[in-house]
């Protein structure tokens, strides 16, 4: 399930900058993981060569340093599990993938915007009030008559 | 500092355009359109110069403003565009916005999540586009980058609101309850608006809000109205003042508020909402139309001017 806390968090295992925490600890297997070549497909619209080569159509051959911030947020998100990482270092576009990583584990995010995570429903808890919802009227409501952002 | 300035740097695989011309700028968007590569080029130009094989054209200096150190490095800077990106914490931090009142410098922030301490425009969040043809995107070539506004609202011509919203609770709610009546109610600051529109969700709604200085706000109550389908118009002119100075009762220059990026000094004004008010104010003192943010004088409610207020303004916002 997806847990979202919006606002600043302060707890310890929170990470503001996923994108420089990415590089310093990616493992090699991350990069070729069925999921994370979808997800760098999909977002980044970049194919994985190898495990230290990307393709990408708009800078040409580069390492995994090089993908965007959205895309290595979400890897993070997928393997690692000590940590709570920032989402907002992750466009809409990044929504779907959020939503299926939490499919397989509980998954606890910090978002400063509103994100869309679509017209399907889904499960979602905004820990800040220990509330689920199911829509993105009822996400957006809750967030703002919180004053969560 | 002042002025509106073109910025296009490029590599050979990248190519980027942008124009600046308040002093704070906002790039939002979807992951992996660029805004990182953008930002790494302008850091690695102003490291290696032209050794850095990227090109930087721009009449002002460009530089990349990073944690570290930031406020002794930002009090350094002067008369130069500087580029944030969303890793730097400080952002959202009180002591940031201190040092952008008053700033000789543009901002251009990379941020997603709004920042609520910074009155900026809403015609200043911008996402990257891609616009490069097939060739070059299939041949890994140079990609195209022009930015492309956010937030840019339809105005029915049907539409007819039950509820008049303004985010002023002084002279601006004064002069629109005149014109829409009782239907006007004020939400008493920007921070309310949402709140107020809420409340009233299942009525059609005008909210008139300073566009000028509305940008961390904007974003949510799109997402609202978006989510709940509320039939609701944002009317976002620049300011309430602004339409004043547009509408010609008094002599303004027609670039005063068509350029005002010639007179907006980011040293004197954190917004252009402060310079309209601010204009307004010294050009009218001692006349007729002496103007008062607070109360709205009685030259203001005469039917001469606020015809002529109302000819600046969108037709299909004007009550049948």
């Amino acid at each position: 399930m997806l847990r979202i806390f919006y606002g600043e968090p302060e707890s310890q295992n929170y990470i503001f900058n996923p994108d420089a925490f990415f590089n310093n600890t990616y493992e090699d297997e991350w990069i070729t993981d069925p999921l994370s070549k979808q997800m760098i497909k999909d977002v980044d619209g970049s194919d994985v060569v190898g495990p230290r080569l990307i393709d990408s159509p708009f800078l040409g051959p580069v390492p995994a340093e090089r993908l965007s911030g959205g895309v290595k947020t979400l890897m993070l998100m997928n393997f690692d599990t000590d940590h709570i990482f920032n989402a907002s270092a992750c466009g809409d576009n990044c929504a779907p993938w959020i939503l299926r990583i939490a499919q397989n584990k509980d998954l606890t995010i910090r978002l400063g915007y509103l994100m869309d995570f679509g017209k399907d429903p889904f499960d979602i808890e905004i820990v800040n009030i220990h509330k689920v919802v199911h829509s993105m009227k009822e996400l957006n409501e809750s967030v703002l008559d919180n004053r969560l952002i | 500092m002042t002025g509106k300035y073109n910025i296009e740097v490029y590599n050979n695989r990248v190519h980027y355009f942008l124009t600046v011309k308040r002093n704070i700028t906002i790039l939002q968007g979807n992951s992996a359109t660029g805004k990182t590569e953008l930002l790494r080029l302008i850091s690695d130009h102003e490291t290696n110069g032209v050794s850095s094989g990227i090109t930087l054209l721009c009449d002002k200096r460009c530089t990349v403003l990073t944690p570290v150190d930031w406020e002794l490095r930002l009090s350094g800077l002067e008369s130069s565009i500087v580029f944030i990106d969303k890793t730097a914490g400080f952002i959202k931090s009180k002591r940031f916005a201190e040092l952008v009142k008053g700033s000789d410098n543009y901002f251009v922030i990379v941020t997603r999540d709004d920042l609520s301490q910074l009155p900026y425009s809403i015609e200043e969040i911008y996402g990257l586009k891609n616009v490069s043809d097939n060739q070059k995107y299939k041949s890994y070539r140079r990609i195209y980058n022009e930015m492309y506004k956010l937030y840019d609202f339809n105005i029915s011509k049907e539409f007819e609101p039950d509820t008049v919203l303004t985010e002023d609770s002084h002279s601006g709610y004064e002069f629109f309850k005149l014109l829409y009546g009782e239907k006007c109610i004020s939400a008493k600051g920007k921070s309310n608006v949402y709140q107020c529109i809420r409340d009233n969700s299942d009525k059609q709604i005008l909210a008139i809000v300073d566009g000028a200085a509305f940008g961390a706000e904007i974003g949510k109550i799109y997402r609202y109205l978006d989510s709940n389908q509320v039939k609701c118009i944002i009317y976002a002119p620049e300011s309430f003042e602004f339409l004043l100075l547009s509408a010609g009762f008094i002599d303004v220059p027609d670039d005063v508020t068509d350029e005002t990026w010639k007179y907006a000094d980011s040293k004197l004004y954190m917004s252009w909402e402060e310079f309209y008010t601010d204009y307004l104010i010294k050009n009218t003192y001692g006349t007729i139309y002496q103007y008062n943010k607070t109360r709205l004088a009685a030259p203001y409610k005469t039917e001469g001017i606020i015809s002529k207020v109302i000819s600046v303004m969108p037709d299909e916002l004007l009550l049948k």
